[in-house]
């Protein structure tokens, strides 16, 4: 049982992140474009704490080029915050289970600004991008879709599992 | 390190995963920054990109096609006879350019003055994709499969557009001149004036006019062939407003660019003379 549960987990990692990519890449309208949370860092973050192996980095490493290339960023801008965002996560993950919701949520919010912390200063050391703030509004929507995110993948998750 | 116990190798540990991972992005944004050394991973990895880009095209796709099938055939005329309309106005221009051009080609040829050649260029369509960073990027259909090159100039009829700034095996990103870093060489088609337009976020500004220069609303800039990149002569915004620098050494003047950025569908891709190019 165990096992069968744990050869399912990587499709449905897979499978999020790659919908993650594509939530990003959609041609919103600018007004929403400004409030568009980090999708990808979001379920790299879910991933990293749910299963707190460090196999996730791995997938973070990827997943953070192939963003680079459809972004026509620095080839591994994106890379290196993920991997980050993953190990941070990763290495709490087991004192995060503890805790409620709320400081969880915290915790994520907290990595998540780290996240887009490295990414600034990569960009300012690049192209002398100066930060402003309202990069930071990004970390308003996540902390309003991460309860969502994570109950709809538990979800998912144990339905999977329920049915194998 | 406090995970790692004594039958744990050193190599298993998350800390030495992190680190190897950190330093391998490391080095590559140094090769990727400096000498362009990244670009064969770039290449393969675009590979991989592809898909995900069609899988955003093909709804945007599908509604282009639905909207042709829909559309009545009434409001298909309505567009040809515009159509044909704009067709006889330009042809009319063309007309009176031939004159101008025959005129001008006897005035260089006295003069002794090289000849400037025509334009080569070659169209590439635009992906609506959103660009989730600092920078200003579009995204066209063509890569280095194509035989694109960085710092290519990209037009399209209304003016200016920027130049390849990223690239990839079959797309490539094109950052545009609004971006804050980029720097365009133009002239003030008026008085023959040379300066450099900064991007700004939303326009150009030209920053480096001295305060004697004449410089008024409403003049056109263009490019001026500088650094040859741009070809000479090409149009890029209009004069907006025109203010004095607090130091009252330079005159800030802010200018639009003709190019309707949100709404591209389609440029053109300035090919490289491939004889001498003119340079003064």
């Amino acid at each position: 049982m165990n096992k069968k549960h744990k050869q399912g987990v990587p499709y449905i990692m897979h499978l999020s992140i790659l919908c993650a990519l594509l939530l990003m890449l959609i041609p919103w309208p600018d007004a929403i474009i400004k409030y568009q949370p980090h999708w990808v860092a979001l379920l790299v973050a879910y991933w990293s704490f749910n299963t707190a192996s460090n196999r996730v980095m791995l997938v973070a490493f990827c997943y953070g080029l192939l963003l680079d290339i459809l972004m026509g960023s620095l080839l591994g801008k994106h890379g290196m915050s993920l991997v980050a965002l993953s190990f941070l996560v990763t290495k709490s993950a087991k004192q995060l289970r503890m805790t409620s919701m709320g400081q969880l949520m915290a915790m994520v919010i907290v990595l998540l600004f780290n996240d887009i912390i490295i990414r600034a200063i990569i960009d300012w050391l690049s192209f002398g991008y100066k930060p402003a703030v309202v990069d930071m509004l990004p970390l308003i929507t996540a902390a309003l879709t991460w309860p969502w995110i994570k109950y709809l993948l538990d979800r998912i998750q144990v339905s999977y599992r329920n049915s194998s | 390190m406090e995970s790692l116990t004594s039958n744990q190798k050193v190599t298993k540990s998350p800390l030495f995963k992190f680190l190897i991972l950190e330093f391998i992005c490391l080095s590559l944004m140094i090769a990727d920054k400096n000498h362009q050394l990244a670009q064969p991973v770039r290449n393969t990895l675009s590979l991989a990109a592809i898909p995900l880009i069609k899988i955003i095209e093909w709804p945007q796709d599908m509604y282009q096609i639905i909207q042709v099938a829909l559309s009545r055939q009434a409001q298909l005329i309505e567009e040809n006879t515009q159509l044909k309309e704009q067709l006889i106005d330009t042809q009319l221009k063309v007309q009176q350019n031939v004159s101008l051009a025959a005129e001008n080609e006897r005035l260089r040829n006295m003069l002794n003055a090289t000849t400037v050649s025509p334009l080569t260029t070659s169209v590439a369509f635009v992906s609506n994709i959103n660009q989730h960073q600092k920078k200003q990027h579009i995204i066209i259909d063509q890569g280095t499969a194509q035989g694109i090159h960085v710092g290519q100039a990209v037009l399209n009829l209304e003016g200016v557009i920027g130049q390849v700034d990223v690239l990839g095996q079959h797309f490539s990103h094109v950052i545009l001149i609004t971006d804050t870093a980029h720097a365009l060489p133009v002239e003030i088609l008026r008085t023959g004036m040379r300066t450099i337009a900064y991007g700004n976020g939303e326009s150009i500004s030209l920053n480096e006019v001295p305060t004697s220069a004449d410089i008024q609303i409403g003049d056109v800039v263009v490019t001026s062939g500088f650094g040859n990149r741009f070809p000479r002569g090409l149009k890029v915004a209009e004069i907006e407003s025109i203010t004095v620098s607090p130091d009252r050494t330079f005159q800030t003047s802010v200018a639009k660019p003709y190019a309707h950025f949100e709404r591209l569908t389609e440029v053109f891709m300035v090919w490289p003379f491939n004889t001498n190019t003119p340079n003064e």
